[in-house]
């Protein structure tokens, strides 16, 4: 343990996997209450465009991907507006299609080997000190908003349409949820993976939610089932040397099974 | 008594869905202070007119002001509470206490990251002490009976301490005893609190004293300035097929 803790790369995979499980939990609780774990999977997979171009492009792919998230998350909103009776098929048309595009992209600049595959399921070798500073600082920033305004987003979940007539700006509010779902989609990909961020994002919160608890109680729930599977995944994706997204994502696993199993046994 | 101040002023509003007219040539004026009940028969058009007073769905045509301004210029909506019809159908593995939802009636009177200040603490529990849910205040929401849930809808309304009130057919499901102690509250909000409410119910009876004015709705609209003359309305009400005879049975157990 210490010996893992020892080598820089390490110590920066564990900053930047914290700071991760905290957004996705954080953001995941709003991300199932308001349903749209659909929009997460779809974004990560847009990010994955961002990832890319940045390989091919030698961008910094994570600031690529933050950007390119953004923009797709305001086009899913954009489409989801015009077009909601097939809100959901925009969603797989947007998947599929961006998963094609990155493909395409990494193809044509010869970049299609290991770090992509890092990129699709994470890889805590890769984190280097500018991914860290990235994270904290962008990561920050999106947790301010979400905090800011999470008892906006937490009534809108529950009553989208008392909490319009309220005063609430719904609609700005599904824009900011939007918009910091996608940068922290964006940000985990390189410990998590583009494959697995969903999992985390929504795991911890469907976990949390078997306890039947309020708000608060399920808030940090969530986050510390999302904090106790980073801290294990990473160290068995240490360990064993298998990506991390994986292991992280085995591990939410298992908290999911104990959660479901301990909840059914106490009735 | 009352000054006339309009909080809502609706000039021929009509709703169309296809070729299908389900509100036709709408006009009226809810003033400050006023007790206004709804009744109609069902698929009448009651809950659909509220939408349309809330913002929530748009006119084909007609002119809807609040506050003396256009809807979509409307801006303080924290003087409106709503409880929609149907308000205790919810998720029940919402993660939400009765507190919780109470508090979400303060929700737009409180600023960013701030917490529940003592007032805002005092409000949320007075809503649950009026409402006879504070003995629930740590029971999961989903656990409720759809009675209770109800009261939980009407005590997350009364915290956020509305100008106006509006309750689309809150009694539902609510049993007998709570129905009085609740009409009480209605009269002693409008009465006490100057609250101006608009009630949509099948059931007037109890509280046909109260009402400051009856809108009959289906379709269109018939207003009755005078409910205490009931015979008038009465018929009023049988012209446009709705079965006044709720209002008649009533009246004879009160
Ligand atoms: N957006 C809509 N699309 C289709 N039909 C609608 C819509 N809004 C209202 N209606 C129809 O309008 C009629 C009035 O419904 P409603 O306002 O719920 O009546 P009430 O509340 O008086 O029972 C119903 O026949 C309903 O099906
Ligand atoms: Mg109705």
């Amino acid at each position: 343990m210490t010996e893992m803790l020892s080598y820089e790369f390490m110590q920066n995979a564990f900053i930047a996997g914290f700071i991760i499980a905290i957004l996705a939990s954080v953001s995941g609780t709003f991300v199932v209450l308001r349903r749209y774990s659909m929009i997460s999977e779809t974004l990560a997979h847009s990010a994955l465009v961002g990832v890319a171009v940045g390989l091919v492009s030698g961008y910094n792919p994570l600031w690529v991907a933050v950007v390119v998230a953004l923009l797709s998350a305001w086009l899913i909103e954009y489409l989801r507006s015009s077009f909601a009776l097939y809100s959901d098929a925009v969603l797989a048309i947007l998947l599929s299609g961006s998963l094609a595009l990155a493909v395409i992209i990494v193809s044509l600049g010869g970049a299609f080997n290991n770090s992509l595959f890092s990129y699709l399921f994470g890889s805590i070798l890769s984190v280097s000190k500018e991914d860290v500073i990235v994270i904290v600082v962008v990561g920050s920033a999106s947790l301010a908003l979400l905090l800011a305004y999470s008892k906006e987003l937490y009534f809108i979940a529950y009553d989208e349409e008392v909490a319009q007539t309220s005063g609430i700006q719904v609609k700005l509010l599904n824009f900011i949820l939007v918009s910091v779902v996608a940068v922290i989609i964006a940000l985990s990909i390189r410990v998590v993976g583009s494959l697995l961020i969903g999992a985390l994002m929504v795991i911890p919160t469907v976990s949390a939610l078997q306890f039947k608890q309020g708000f608060k109680n399920t808030t940090l729930l969530a986050l510390s089932f999302a904090l106790v599977s980073v801290a294990f995944g990473m160290t068995l994706s240490y360990e064993y040397s298998l990506p991390s997204g994986a292991t992280i994502v085995l591990c939410v696993l298992m908290l999911f099974v104990i959660s479901l199993v301990l909840n059914n046994s106490k009735r | 008594m009352k000054f006339h101040v309009p909080i809502f002023e609706v000039k021929n509003l009509n709703f169309d869905v296809g070729t299908q007219r389900i509100l036709s040539n709408i006009s009226l004026e809810i003033l400050k202070g006023e007790f206004i009940a709804i009744i109609g028969p069902n698929g009448g058009g009651k809950t659909t007119l509220i939408r349309m007073l809330l913002g929530l769905d748009k006119p084909t045509s007609g002119e809807i002001m609040i506050y003396g301004k256009k809807l979509n210029r409307f801006k303080k909506w924290d003087k409106i509470g709503f409880v929609p019809q149907r308000a205790s159908h919810v998720d029940s593995n919402f993660p939400a206490t009765v507190q919780d939802i109470v508090n979400m009636g303060r929700t737009s009177k409180r600023g960013l990251f701030s917490s529940m200040s003592t007032h805002d603490k005092e409000l949320v529990n007075d809503a649950m002490i009026k409402m006879d849910v504070l003995n629930l205040k740590d029971k999961m929401i989903g656990t409720l009976s759809g009675g209770q849930r109800q009261r939980v809808m009407i005590a997350r309304a009364l915290a956020s301490s509305p100008e106006i009130l509006i309750l689309d057919e809150p009694n539902t499901g609510v049993d007998v005893v709570s129905q009085n102690r609740f009409y009480a509250l209605l009269r002693s909000l409008n009465k006490d609190e100057n609250i101006t409410i608009v009630f949509i119910t099948h059931d007037i009876g109890v509280i046909a004293d109260d009402i400051a004015r009856l809108f009959t709705i289906n379709q269109k609209i018939t207003i009755c300035n005078n409910p205490k003359q009931t015979l008038s309305c009465e018929d009023m009400s049988l012209l446009y097929g709705f079965d006044a005879h709720l209002i008649h049975n009533h009246k004879h157990d009160h």
